[in-house]
């Protein structure tokens, strides 16, 4: 039976034993992609909807990466295609929509257990919340985690370019927000 | 209020105690069982790089001994330094036959070779060996 170590790389863990290397992913980049997700979705039982998703496709979908190096990128465009379904999806039936969000920090009772924030991260979050979907995404992924746009370029299938115009709009009207209250 | 310089980028979100723990092993018992889209890989796939040489080594083994059974000596012809010289001068000639040896002649090939003889030596030898002069006179 074989021993996998920390120092292992997942490539050829996998190859020698499937459900050893997935747990290896699951162990190593479950954390990052919630707070991924969660910082899209909001609420943490959608971030957990949306997380296990994530892991199950990758699980389905396994033999569609090649090495480890596409293996990151290739996780958080999953898990970045889930939370934007699970959003659309609440657009369309949930009784709370993302627009509403906003109060829900400090209102619910949710908001209060699963958000430790200060006032002013409130209100980034609120303004955040205003942001288009893709300008939300970049900003979330630059701001909070300092990706790199060559990393977002491959999880978003985006010039990088483009999206250094859109984290510039982004933090143009995010400051406008802040600036108004 | 607040410049975004200002604001900490610290995730103000938080999760239930053991979350991280109880969503791994969660998740890794659902996938357990689940198919992916990996290929399986059979006997076949396995073996595939050993068969692929084995077969490349057959078709040389094959090709070489091909060339050497179409390029190398022929062991049913005696090679010319087999040949000892009396049997090949013996075989020379008793192969030759008569007409071939009149044609040489008829064309001169053996002219140079015949000494200069003239007439009187020929009858005169013919005589010697008790020939009649007229048959000599006949013939010559």
């Amino acid at each position: 039976m074989s021993i996998i170590k920390p120092e292992d790389n997942i490539s050829d863990v996998l190859k020698m034993d499937l459900n050893k290397g997935f747990r290896l992913i699951v162990e190593k980049y479950s954390q990052r992609l919630y707070w991924h997700i969660r910082r899209l979705v909001i609420l943490h039982e959608d971030a957990d909807d949306a997380l296990q998703n994530t892991f199950i496709n990758a699980w389905k979908s396994m033999g569609d990466f090649r090495n480890e190096s596409s293996l990151y990128t290739w996780l958080y465009t999953i898990a970045t295609n889930e939370a934007l379904t699970l959003i659309n999806k609440r657009k369309r039936n949930a009784a709370i929509s993302i627009d509403e969000l906003g109060s829900f920090f400090t209102d619910s009772h949710e908001g209060n257990t699963y958000f430790d924030g200060d006032e002013a991260q409130v209100k980034l979050q609120n303004a955040i919340l205003q942001l288009p979907e893709k300008q939300r995404i970049v900003f979330n992924l630059k701001y909070f985690e300092d990706m790199t746009y060559e990393e977002m370029s491959k999880i978003t299938m985006t010039s990088e370019g483009a999206l250094k115009a859109s984290y510039h709009h982004a933090v143009k009207k995010i400051e406008k927000i802040l600036g108004k209250d | 209020m607040k410049n975004l310089n200002e604001i900490t980028n610290k995730s103000p979100f938080k999760v239930p105690e053991n979350y991280f723990e109880e969503f791994n092993r969660r998740i890794i018992n659902s996938t357990s069982g689940l198919p992916n889209n990996i290929k399986k890989i059979g006997l076949y796939d396995r073996f595939k790089p050993y068969l692929l040489i084995a077969a490349s080594v057959t078709i040389l083994v094959f090709l070489s001994f091909a060339a050497i059974k179409l390029l190398g000596p022929d062991k049913n012809k005696l090679q010319l330094s087999e040949v000892v010289n009396s049997e090949f001068s013996e075989s020379v000639i008793n192969d030759l036959d008569i007409s071939t040896l009149e044609e040489n002649v008829a064309a001169g090939v053996m002219n140079e070779d015949v000494p200069d003889v003239s007439k009187t030596d020929i009858i005169d030898y013919l005589l010697k060996d008790n020939i009649e002069i007229s048959d000599i006179y006949e013939q010559l």
